[in-house]
């Protein structure tokens, strides 16, 4: 006899369980981490001292701060770092910590100081790390099965430079950052080839999750024909994706200012929203797999 | 332990029975710093062996309500209403109590018939009668509707038994028909649910239940067959035809030996006597003579069937008479009625009677018993309906038939307590029919006197549903007065009666109302005057109901100190008693009660203290020297039930038991003969001595727009209503589809466009609820199923529903729809149902 | 020595008595439940098939929930027990999406202040809430101040009117448990995580 299985909230019944616990808070803190993260590595090669320092804050203050407000006891946050062996989170913290003490140690440091360059260089691997961990702690939870994917890091990295990327050309349109002509001309581009880099890895990310099991397959349906497809279409793919690429092909590399500020917000629209939703329609497998009854 | 020494301890574990069902595990309660924070069952009771059902677990959440009564209250709101603030204020208990008596004492002294009476606490049956001694024949609630009117006087009648369960340690083939035996409900439940899980896994018994909802039972069953409501009696009949007309099995050997089924019976049904000493008479085949039932004769010769002349009368045997009874019960036509398939019927019933081994024998303890591993067991759900009485006697039919009463593997008594099974002789070397157990019966009046007419149902339990419709319509039975006041004790007629619309009119007609309770219902939010009780953990009892293979007293003792200033209920109804001058009346009925021995005997004009009471009931009990004290020291004095207690108890006594119910028509006979006398036009055709099918049955004859049936039901965590103000259990059954709304087929849901959580208008011949819609497959396609859980509607601000769907008000309260027999309520109705919202 | 529990879906009836008392054992407040009992319903009237099944924190062997928790405070006992230290918790919940049997528990800042009858606490409820503590995640602790105190029964085990729950040791070929995991053949729940949790059903 077949048996279907139901999406169940409170009620004790045995079928699918949305997670509910990780859901706004920790998607801020996904989403200061990549674009504080991306930011701080795309200034450390342009170079830009001011973009760098941005970079650095956007992650103290907003991952961190969301970190801060979402942690049942956030004063043993520093607790969180017991574990680095087994746990990304402890790994998160270690490499958010220290991106944070190289970081700002080396924009104390006078331009062509020795310790420079060591400091920037280890500052940007933490900084890297910062930037995917998530995607990696998400991997790591095996009753999840649509985070359970490899391409989730991935993911995470893309959206980590397409966010930095888009934050350069934000602060550069504003006049915050002067770049050399060289990335003045790359930059478009890059920005232009991520958005479609990123858009092919969500296609792929969400092919992929149609196999990941009955469960996966709940959180796709859940994404793509339930309740969260309107705003994963609309501002996870279409404002953050779609709308960012069309604008960015039709303004082209002398986008004015205002346009600039309009894609930067849509794509950072679109960032947030993405991981948020994919938090949301988290679900976990029915716990008697087995029971055919 | 002394109760002084052992609360006075830091840390302890104290030892009492539970009392979150009517029923009685044994527990033992830890206490520290004197806060109760665990109650677990008693792992050395040889009943329920440490388990304890989820109602007994969350014993802690009544004690601490919150909202107990704490002190005396009198109310200062006059207006009443449902949802009304009574505006209580706290008083003493001399202004309670002088203010009770002084009302109760003028009505008493006026007449005293103008009191109604509720007092329903079934551990403390020996304070039922408080209103009789007081002058009152009324019984204003009812415990009928929801245990059995129909149930215990048949079991009495077959077996001096008071309840009746299979044998769980022997039965092999177990059909279940409308009970929530060994899963849900009934029979000391946690004890129940360990035997029966034994029953099914350990010894692979086979479990059949019958009902139109699949209950736990039925989900743990290897067969559920869904019926019609009300239409059991149909199934079990096709499965007695079966027997007897198709697979000819049955087991002559048990009824020639202990049963009536010898007797011969005349023409018009009743016994054949020898016109010289008014013996009944049985046919010896080896003299081809009718003879005397204890004429010397052996047992094999006695007919049980065949048609003979005596003195030109003709007649047979009352098996015969039975079997012919039973001739135009064909599957078919049963299948036609109950919707369960001829098929069905017939392979069930030869299961059933494959498994029965009739003819075998089984040692215990050194004895020989019949050896029937096949029982029907049942409960209201079977019962609980007009023609209730014979339902119940079609149930034990199919049981006789097998011969499994009171045998190891069959049908067994339960006692209701102590005492066990009531076997006394009666005639023809027949056991004496004891459908009385609880009370003594109502005497004949040619105007009823009680609202409840127990004058009219002489082998019934109070059918306390009728009291309203009698109150207001009091000149269609001729009462020529109306009540004036009403005492409540652990008691809850607003709720519990039927056609609540009529009770809240009783209610608004009532100068007075006072209480005895623990936490306040939708009755008792009427009062005017409160009285707190002692919760169960704050008081003093010896106590020992139905409980199936165990028997003896369970000792209910304090666990803590009382936490407020509450009394026990036996001690202010005695001081009542006193104060309104009846103390001689209420002590002499306590002296029957409460089994006191003439050396125990109260005396008549003195106040005895609950404490002083339940000494004297161990001591008469168990000798004088096992009293109270002996209790405290030991705690409970349960035992198992050995096996010549459990089996056989009329055998024994070289009694037989009835399979022709020729006492219940002689009853009805009887009655019909003084109802003519006194120029009264009542039914007594349901006084059958043969249980048959009817068609005549109210439920199924209902105008066809009430195209639905529609029952409630219980669960294990929610026996009784009341359960659902207690968080644990409230918050574990808001997570339970079952109780979660209205339940209804997936298919009719369908047809009818519902779906789950729509808001539904449930329209029944008598009264409307609302209800949400729960589209489910585990209901039959033509019934609504209603959970006990979402219908409370009082004060109390735990477990209310959004939409409370009290069943009840879709029940009538007239003598139409009360089984003639017992007095049972028709405990199904038919309902229309129609979308209100979305 | 492996602490573990055999659950038998047959014996179950879904009376929730072990929800109850493992409720009043912890002193859990509104909405806390480390155990409870599942509906699984399948098949269409007449046939339909209905099954009890209780769940609770399997303490695996290979616990995901001990591998993402990066301040220790979930750490598994010599005896099997997987715990949490309460103390060391910070309340990140990580665990929480890590438990392929969704059987942990946040308890929300404020959540042990406020019990069923809202602020006004019980005499129980102020006696056993204060052995929690809020902004951290629990779960069932296989009754570990049980065992400790040398009982040999969870509080859920204790109760089971139908007998369904048994504790006992894995490790034990001889034990209870042992025996009937082999001549029931005992499964466990979602095994393919390689979790190899303590709990194994019998259907």
């Amino acid at each position: 006899m077949g048996i279907s299985i139901p999406l169940v909230e409170k009620e004790f019944v045995a079928g699918f369980r949305q997670q509910k616990e990780w859901a706004g808070l920790i998607a801020s803190a996904f989403f200061f981490g990549k674009v504080g993260s991306g930011l701080f590595i795309m200034s450390v090669f342009l170079p830009s001292r001011l973009g760098m320092l941005v970079g650095l804050l956007i992650v103290l203050v907003g991952k961190g701060g969301a970190h801060f407000l979402y942690l049942g006891r956030p004063w043993r946050f520093w607790r969180g770092m017991a574990r680095p062996q087994s746990s990304w989170i402890a790994r998160g913290i270690w490499a958010m910590g220290l991106m944070m003490v190289a970081g700002f140690a080396a924009l104390s440091l006078p331009v062509g100081s020795s310790l420079y360059m060591p400091l920037t260089i280890f500052a940007v691997i933490c900084a890297f790390v910062v930037a995917v961990y998530d995607g990696f702690l998400l991997t790591s939870s095996p009753a999840i099965p649509i985070w359970n994917t490899a391409l989730m890091p991935v993911m995470c990295m893309f959206y980590s430079f397409l966010g930095g990327t888009t934050m350069v050309l934000f602060m550069t349109h504003m006049g915050f950052m002067e770049l050399s002509e060289k990335f003045t001309a790359i930059l478009p581009n890059l920005e232009l080839g991520l958005l479609v880099a990123n858009l092919l890895i969500v296609i792929l990310f969400l092919i992929g999750s149609i196999n990941t099991g009955s469960a996966g397959r709940e959180s796709f349906d859940l994404l793509v024909k339930g309740p969260y497809a309107v705003p994963f279409f609309s501002l996870a793919i279409g404002v953050g994706l779609v709308f960012t690429l069309l604008m960015s092909i039709y303004a082209g590399p002398h986008a004015s200012a205002g346009t600039v500020a309009l894609i930067t917000v849509a794509d950072l629209i679109g960032h947030y929203f993405i991981f948020f939703l994919l938090l949301k329609v988290g679900v976990f497998k029915p716990v008697l797999g087995f029971l055919k009854i | 332990m002394k109760q002084s020494e052992m609360v006075a301890q830091k840390d302890y574990w104290a030892k009492s029975a539970c009392k979150m069902c009517i029923h009685t595990c044994a527990i033992r309660a830890h206490v520290v710093d004197g806060v109760v924070v665990k109650i677990e069952g008693d792992p050395d009771n040889p009943g329920n062996r440490g388990k304890l059902c989820p109602k007994g677990q969350a014993g802690i959440n009544r004690l601490y309500d919150p909202h107990r009564v704490k002190t005396p209250l009198k109310r200062t709101n006059p207006e009443k209403g449902v949802g009304v603030d009574p505006k209580w204020v706290p008083i003493s208990w001399e202004e309670a109590l002088s203010t009770t008596a002084e009302k109760l004492k003028a009505i008493r002294e006026d007449d005293p018939r103008k009191l109604l009476v509720s007092i329903n606490d079934f551990h403390r049956i020996h304070i039922w009668g408080w209103g009789s001694a007081f002058g009152s024949p009324h019984y204003f609630s009812t415990v009928g509707q929801y245990c059995g009117a129909a149930y215990h006087p048949t079991n009495g009648i077959l077996d001096g038994a008071f309840a009746a369960i299979n044998d769980y340690d022997h039965c092999k083939y177990w059909i279940q028909i409308g009970a929530g035996d060994g899963f849900s409900a009934h029979l000391h439940l946690a004890s129940s649910i360990k035997r029966m899980a034994d029953a099914r896994v350990d010894r692979g018994m086979k479990l059949v239940v019958v009902e139109p909802r699949m209950s736990a039972g039925a989900a743990k069953a290897d067969e559920w067959i869904a019926t019609r409501p009300g239409t059991d009696r149909a199934f079990v009949l096709g499965m007695v035809y079966t027997m007897l007309y198709e697979l000819n099995v049955y087991d002559a050997g048990f009824m020639r030996k202990h049963t009536n089924g010898i007797h011969l019976i005349q023409k018009d049904g009743n016994l054949l006597r020898n016109p010289e000493n008014n013996k009944a008479m049985v046919w010896d085949t080896a003299t081809d003579q009718a003879r005397d039932f204890d004429a010397e004769m052996d047992v094999q010769d006695m007919a049980l069937e065949g048609s003979y002349q005596v003195n030109g009368k003709e007649c047979r045997p009352a098996f015969q008479v039975i079997k012919d009874s039973l001739v135009d019960h064909t599957p078919e036509r049963m299948s036609e009625i109950c919707s369960v398939s001829a098929e069905t019927i017939r392979r069930i019933a030869k299961e059933y009677s494959d498994a029965a081994c009739i003819g075998s024998n089984i040692t215990l303890d050194g004895k020989e018993y019949p050896y029937r591993p096949a029982a029907v067991n049942y409960y209201r759900g079977a019962i609980g309906h007009v023609d209730g009485g014979l339902d119940a006697l079609a149930m034990k039919l199919v049981n006789l038939v097998v011969g499994n009463i009171d045998v190891p593997g069959g049908h067994l008594g339960v006692g209701l307590n102590h005492q066990q099974l009531i076997i006394e002789e009666g005639e023809d070397g027949m056991m004496k029919p004891q459908p009385h157990l609880l009370h003594p019966p109502g005497n004949f009046s040619a105007k009823p006197d009680s609202f409840q007419m127990i004058e009219w149902y002489p082998i019934g339990i109070d059918p306390g549903h009728l009291c309203s419709s009698n109150i207001m319509d009091p000149e269609h039975f001729g009462y020529d007065y109306q009540p004036e006041a009403l005492i409540i004790e652990h008691s809850n007629p607003m709720w519990n009666l039927s056609q609540t619309p009529k009770v809240k009119e009783v209610f608004k007609k009532l100068k007075f109302i006072v209480a005895i309770d623990i936490v306040l219902n939708e009755s008792s939010d009427w009062a005017d005057i409160v009285l707190p009780d002692l919760s169960y953990l704050e008081s003093d009892l010896l106590i020992c109901i139905e409980s199936p293979m165990v028997t003896g007293y369970f000792y209910r003792r304090p666990v803590i100190k009382p936490l407020y200033d509450g009394r026990d209920a036996t001690d202010i109804l005695s001081d009542l008693a006193e104060r309104i001058g009846f103390l001689p009346n209420w002590n002499g009925l306590l002296n029957f009660t409460c089994f006191l021995a003439p050396e125990y005997h109260l005396e008549p004009d003195k106040v005895y203290s609950n404490l002083e009471l339940t000494d004297r009931m161990a001591k008469s009990i168990y000798g004088p020297d096992q009293g109270l004290e002996w209790f405290q020291e030991h705690g409970h004095a349960t035992r198992l039930m050995r096996p010549d207690e459990l089996y056989m108890s009329a055998a024994q006594k070289g009694l037989r038991i009835p399979i022709y119910f020729n006492f219940i028509k002689e009853v009805g006979e009887d009655l019909d003969k003084k109802m003519k006398a006194a120029g009264r036009e009542w039914d007594t055709s349901s006084y059958l001595p043969v249980p048959v099918w009817r068609d005549s049955h109210p439920l199924h004859n209902v105008d066809p727009e009430y195209d639905m049936y529609a029952f409630a039901f219980k669960e294990a965590q929610s026996n009784f209503s009341e359960s659902t103000t207690m968080p644990w259990i409230e918050e574990v059954i808001s997570c339970q589809p079952i109780h979660l709304g209205v339940m209804i087929n997936g298919k009719t849901a369908q047809a009818k466009g519902i779906k789950t959580g729509d808001v539904l208008k449930i329209e029944s011949p008598f009264g409307e609820v609302k209800g949400l819609a729960r589209v489910t497959e585990e209901v039959h396609p033509e019934c609504i199923a209603i959970s006990n859980t979402i219908s409370r509607w009082s004060r109390h601000p735990v477990g209310k529903q959004r939409i409370s769907t009290h069943f009840n008000q879709l029940l009538p309260s007239d003598v139409k729809w009360t089984d003639g027999m017992t007095g049972h309520l028709e405990t199904a109705t038919r309902v229309k149902l129609s979308v209100i919202a979305e | 020595m492996r602490y573990g529990m055999v659950i038998d879906l047959k014996r179950c009836v879904g009376c929730q008595a072990c929800t109850v008392a493992c409720k009043s054992e912890n002193g859990n407040g509104p909405g806390i439940m480390y155990t409870k009992v599942l509906d699984q319903v399948s098949g269409e009237y007449p046939n339909v098939r209905k099954n009890f099944v209780p769940v609770l924190c399997n303490h695996c062997k290979n616990a995901p929930c001990q591998r993402v928790c990066p301040t220790g405070a979930t750490y598994k006992r010599e005896d099997g027990l997987v715990l949490v230290d309460h103390d060391k918790c910070m309340g990140c919940r990580a665990c929480y999406v890590a438990c392929p049997y969704n059987n942990r528990i946040y308890l929300k800042r404020g959540k042990i202040k406020v019990g069923y009858y809202g602020k006004e606490m019980t005499p129980y409820e102020e006696v056993k809430y204060a052995e929690h503590q809020d902004g951290i995640v629990e779960k069932c602790k296989f009754c570990s101040h049980r065992i400790d105190e040398g009982l040999t029964e969870t509080s859920c085990v204790q109760t089971c009117p139908a007998d369904a729950r048994i504790f006992g040791d894995l490790d034990d070929s001889e034990s209870k448990v042992s025996r009937l995991i082999r001549s029931r053949g005992g499964r466990q729940p979602l095994c393919e995580d390689d979790t190899d949790p303590s709990i194994y059903y019998l259907d």
